[in-house]
């Protein structure tokens, strides 16, 4: 039998015989090694889950327009595209105008936005009813809605009255009388202006065309065909081009074709000169929008909950951003708010590198917020940190003892085998063999068994799953094992400085 | 002879009894200090969300908001104003809750004209104001400790015990830059009834509108205004419960619960229940929650009082267990002993009845230094952590004994059973 043979039975033979006690012992490592894999990796995610939760004190950023620029949504998406998709909670944008409720005289203050984004920037809100899920729903704040007495269910009639009206458009809509003028592009580059009246039940009533930049046997023809002219009184803005021979339809007739909505009156286009007949189109449709835009438009909206903050959005009307856009006619946004969840450091190189890029947005920290984090995440994390420190230190002194209490059980066998005459280094061998396997043993169980209780702690306490740091596998097992080596040799220490006849006589 | 024999284990066998009352006084002291940092964590970490700011807002009844919702009159001011007294202030400790009242300021602004033609909002407040109660109690309440996130990024804080303090203002980053002022400089502010040669002793960066706005104290603006005593709004900073059920319900209507209900939350520090008692001290006032901070508050004190309780939960397992462990080792290393009383005639009964009261005696010695140790520890966590002691607990001491009690008699019953099974002469013969 080889000596190594030898030494894995003793060890095996003693773990098999003294089943009790070592199961004791594994027990206690176990537990010592549980605590140790649970607690560090809670103690390294609680950051993150925290910060995640800090989130629900709302925005941490807000992107405004640069000075003489104006934000879009197509530049906010661009640049919201810079932050890593786990680290931005969600992005509202806002527009804010004043609209009349004419029937009480007043305005308010409405915010387009996007309720989805706003659920997660600020899940802080609360609405009695629900958030506006259908077009033309709205949002009102608890004072607006005391002031004036509307529920959930409730209409309200909202006026958008343009700030700045174009001189010289004042009169131009569809009231009675209205005229409306416009040009477009023609063939080869040439100008199409036309001038039209709208009749009392806002239709046109009259038409002129002027085309004399056209070539005058085809789109020249425009200006005076009766039968082309006739057909577009009697018909409401705006107009769709039908009828069109020519198969290689450039952009302009493509526009004329499909910029109005399915349904709207038709014009056919002038036979040989279709690019004459879309640019009298364009710019009648052109002339509508222009006149349009200039008008103060009414909608109607229901009401679909009532918004709670105890702030100041409590006065404010919030509507989707489309039904905003559709009011006002304007793709424009005053501001986005962004929840980041990163630490305060990376939130200001996001801020920086944001405005740097020159890209028309400048972005701002909301320091309320990221201040009071970083103050509040960092006295969590040092209260984790100490707690960790604290159990782990007692909890591995408490398995230390009862290993020692182990060991030190078997001062007799100790006596005998060195009255056999066997050499201190094979019994320190073989005692640190025992401790080994049953640190490696409890290492890897406590390593485990810890993930699972971090795992249980971070489901139930933060709703979201840990993932498994590889390397606290390795380290859980050699502080195990340290552990469990150091505290067999103190006692075995003890035990073969004595005399083997004092211990095996039992005193 | 029980006391003797006893004593003989406690002093003879020093070292092994040593080893369990240190293992149980570790036990101990990671209980005690557990539990009562998890006892406590609440109301510190409730403190430190106070950074957030104010989590209550009063306001006049009749105009709350009004002035944001309808166009408001030339200098920036409600129509119809309605306003809420300084002099009550004070009453805001003097309420049920008092003590959870952290910090409040009063408001009071107004559009000034500014010696280049355009004009500035400025706020009037308390900075550091101090307060002498009625009840005795004296503190100094104000925006130094409602705006902590606030960075002075040139001069200092406003203080109010300066005795120029009145013609002191603070600026905001972003109007500071654009007026190009710097502290020390004198600005010329023309106010609706008044006017005043403020001097710039701060320069803040707020991180939001205040940014451009000027603050001064409250009776310089309440002169520049004309509204002596007078302030349009207060903050509050409270420490409160976070909402359950009933809070809920009686936010929207105190007056729809049962008499019961209504008392047990009238006396919880609920956040709504809070701003009933403000409103019933201030005139004419509206009380509400900034959800803001009242709801995330909730929140993240739910979390971290959650996560604490499971982290405590581990450690009890953890000393628990590696109480019983050790135990139940040291009556099993005691087999030759046991055996060796039984072979001699003792009886079952005397032999637990010794080993027994001997680890009793043990775990008590060990539970009272593991008390201490643990005491040690609780501070060590709320001093380095929070900067302030943890409160100690004495429902703790009945909890961590229990506890000991239990988890000793646990790991040693069945250790002295299992001995007791074995037969004398195979014990002392040495077999297992």
């Amino acid at each position: 039998m080889t000596k190594r043979r030898m030494f894995l039975r003793m060890i095996t033979a003693s773990l098999l015989r003294r089943r009790s006690r070592m199961l004791i012992a594994l027990l206690s490592i176990g537990i010592g090694a549980t605590i140790l894999a649970g607690l560090v990796t809670i103690y390294y995610d609680v950051p993150r889950q925290m910060r995640a939760q800090m989130r629900s004190y709302g925005a941490n950023m807000l992107l405004m327009p640069a000075d003489g620029e104006t934000l879009t949504e197509a530049r906010l998406e661009e640049t919201l595209s810079r932050f890593p998709e786990e680290t931005l909670v969600g992005a509202a944008p806002y527009r804010y105008v004043r609209l009349d409720m004419t029937s009480r005289q007043q305005s308010f203050t409405t915010a387009g936005t996007d309720f989805d984004a706003v659920q997660k920037t600020s899940p802080y809100f609360s609405v009695e009813g629900a958030y506006p899920a259908a077009s033309r729903e709205i949002l009102v704040g608890k004072e607006i809605a005391e002031t004036i007495g509307v529920k959930v269910g409730s209409e309200m009639e909202l006026t958008w009255q343009p700030t700045a009206v174009a001189e010289g458009d004042a009169s131009a809509d569809w009231v009675p009388g209205a005229m409306l003028s416009g040009s477009a592009e023609g063939w080869s580059g040439g100008s199409v202006s036309i001038s039209a009246t709208l009749g009392e039940d806002g239709k046109i009533a009259e038409i002129t065309v002027d085309a004399s930049t056209q070539t005058a046997e085809f789109g020249g023809r425009a200006q005076t065909d009766e039968a082309f002219l006739n057909q577009f009184v009697g018909k409401s803005l705006p107009l769709r081009l039908t009828n069109v021979t020519d198969e290689n339809a450039g952009a302009g007739i493509r526009t004329a074709m499909s910029a109005a909505p399915e349904g709207s009156d038709e014009v056919d286009a002038l036979t040989g000169a279709t690019v004459t007949s879309s640019a009298i189109v364009n710019a009648l449709n052109g002339a509508r929008t222009a006149s349009a835009a200039s008008q103060p438009r009414t909608m109607k909206y229901t009401v679909s909950g009532i918004l709670v903050t105890g702030g100041e959005e409590e006065g404010y009307i919030f509507m989707a951003l489309s039904d905003l856009e559709a009011l006002t006619g304007e793709d424009r946004l005053d501001v986005a708010e962004l929840s980041v969840s990163a630490e305060e450091d990376q939130l200001n190189a996001y801020a920086e590198g944001i405005t740097e890029e020159d890209n028309g947005v400048t972005a701002r920290l909301v320091k309320r917020v990221t201040k009071s984090e970083t103050a509040v995440l960092g006295k969590l994390q040092a209260l984790v940190f100490l707690v960790t420190v604290v159990v782990l230190l007692l909890t591995m002194i408490c398995v230390s003892t009862t290993m020692m209490a182990v060991v030190s059980e078997r001062r007799r066998e100790i006596g005998l085998r060195k009255a056999l005459g066997a050499s201190d280094n094979s019994i320190r061998g073989e005692f640190l063999g025992e401790g080994i396997f049953l640190g490696t043993l409890g290492g890897v169980l406590g390593a485990v068994l810890g993930f699972v209780f971090a795992q249980v702690v971070s489901v139930n306490v933060f709703g979201s799953s840990i993932t498994f740091q590889p390397l606290l596998l390795p380290v859980t097992v050699l502080v195990s094992v340290a552990i469990a080596a150091v505290s067999c040799l103190a006692p075995i220490k003890r035990a073969m400085a004595i005399d083997p006849a004092l211990v095996l006589k039992g005193e | 002879m029980l006391f003797r024999m006893i004593k003989g284990v406690l002093f003879h066998q020093k070292g092994k009894m040593l080893l369990i009352a240190i293992t149980i006084a570790l036990g101990a002291s990671l209980a005690t200090g557990m539990l009562n940092v998890v006892m406590d964590v609440e109301d510190k970490v409730n403190k430190e969300l106070k950074n957030y700011g104010a989590n209550i807002t009063v306001k006049p009844k009749d105009v709350s908001l009004l002035s944001d919702i309808y166009d408001t009159g030339e200098n920036g001011e409600a129509l119809n104003a309605a306003y809420l007294r300084e002099d009550e202030l004070g009453k805001l400790k003097t309420i049920f809750w008092a003590f959870n009242i952290v910090d409040f300021t009063p408001f009071l602004d107004t559009q000034v004209a500014l010696p280049d033609g355009s004009s500035a909002q400025v706020v009037g407040t308390w900075f550091n104001h101090h307060l002498a109660l009625p009840t005795g109690e004296e503190l100094d309440a104000g925006v130094v400790g409602m705006r902590s996130w606030w960075e002075i990024t040139d001069g200092r804080w406003l203080d109010e015990a300066d005795a120029d303090a009145g013609n002191e203002i603070m600026v905001g980053a972003l109007l500071a830059e654009e007026k190009r002022w710097t502290v020390g400089e004198t600005v010329a502010l023309t106010g609706p009834e008044g006017a005043l040669d403020a001097k710039i002793v701060g320069i803040y960066d707020a991180g939001g509108d205040e940014d451009s706005q000027i603050f001064a104290t409250l009776d310089a603006v309440q002169a520049l205004t004309d509204r002596d005593g007078k302030v349009t709004s207060i903050e509050v900073s409270a420490l409160t419960t976070p909402d359950n059920d009933l809070a809920r319900r009686a936010a929207r209507n105190p007056a729809a619960l049962t008499s019961r209900d209504y008392e047990t939350w009238y006396c919880t520090a609920y956040v709504s229940a809070i701003c009933y008692q403000i409103q019933e001290v201030i005139t004419g006032s509206v009380a509400s929650a900034v959800r803001q901070v009242a709801e995330s508050e909730g929140t993240i004190l739910d979390k971290t009082k959650l996560l604490m309780i499971l982290i405590t939960a581990l450690s009890l397992i953890g000393s628990a267990l590696g109480i019983s462990n050790l135990v139940t080792a040291s009556v099993m290393e005691r087999a030759q002993e046991i055996g060796l009383l039984k072979a001699i005639g003792a009886k079952d009964r005397s032999i637990t009845g010794v080993v027994m009261t001997e680890i009793l005696i043990t775990a008590l010695l060990g539970f009272a230094a593991g008390y201490f140790m643990g005491f040690g520890f609780a501070q060590l966590i709320g001093r380095s952590v929070f900067g302030s002691a943890v409160e100690m607990n004495p429902t703790v001491i009945p909890i961590v004994a229990g506890l000991i009690a239990l988890v000793t008699i646990a790991g040693s019953i069945p250790a002295i059973r299992m001995v007791l099974r074995l037969k004398p002469a195979e014990v002392l013969h040495g077999g297992h």
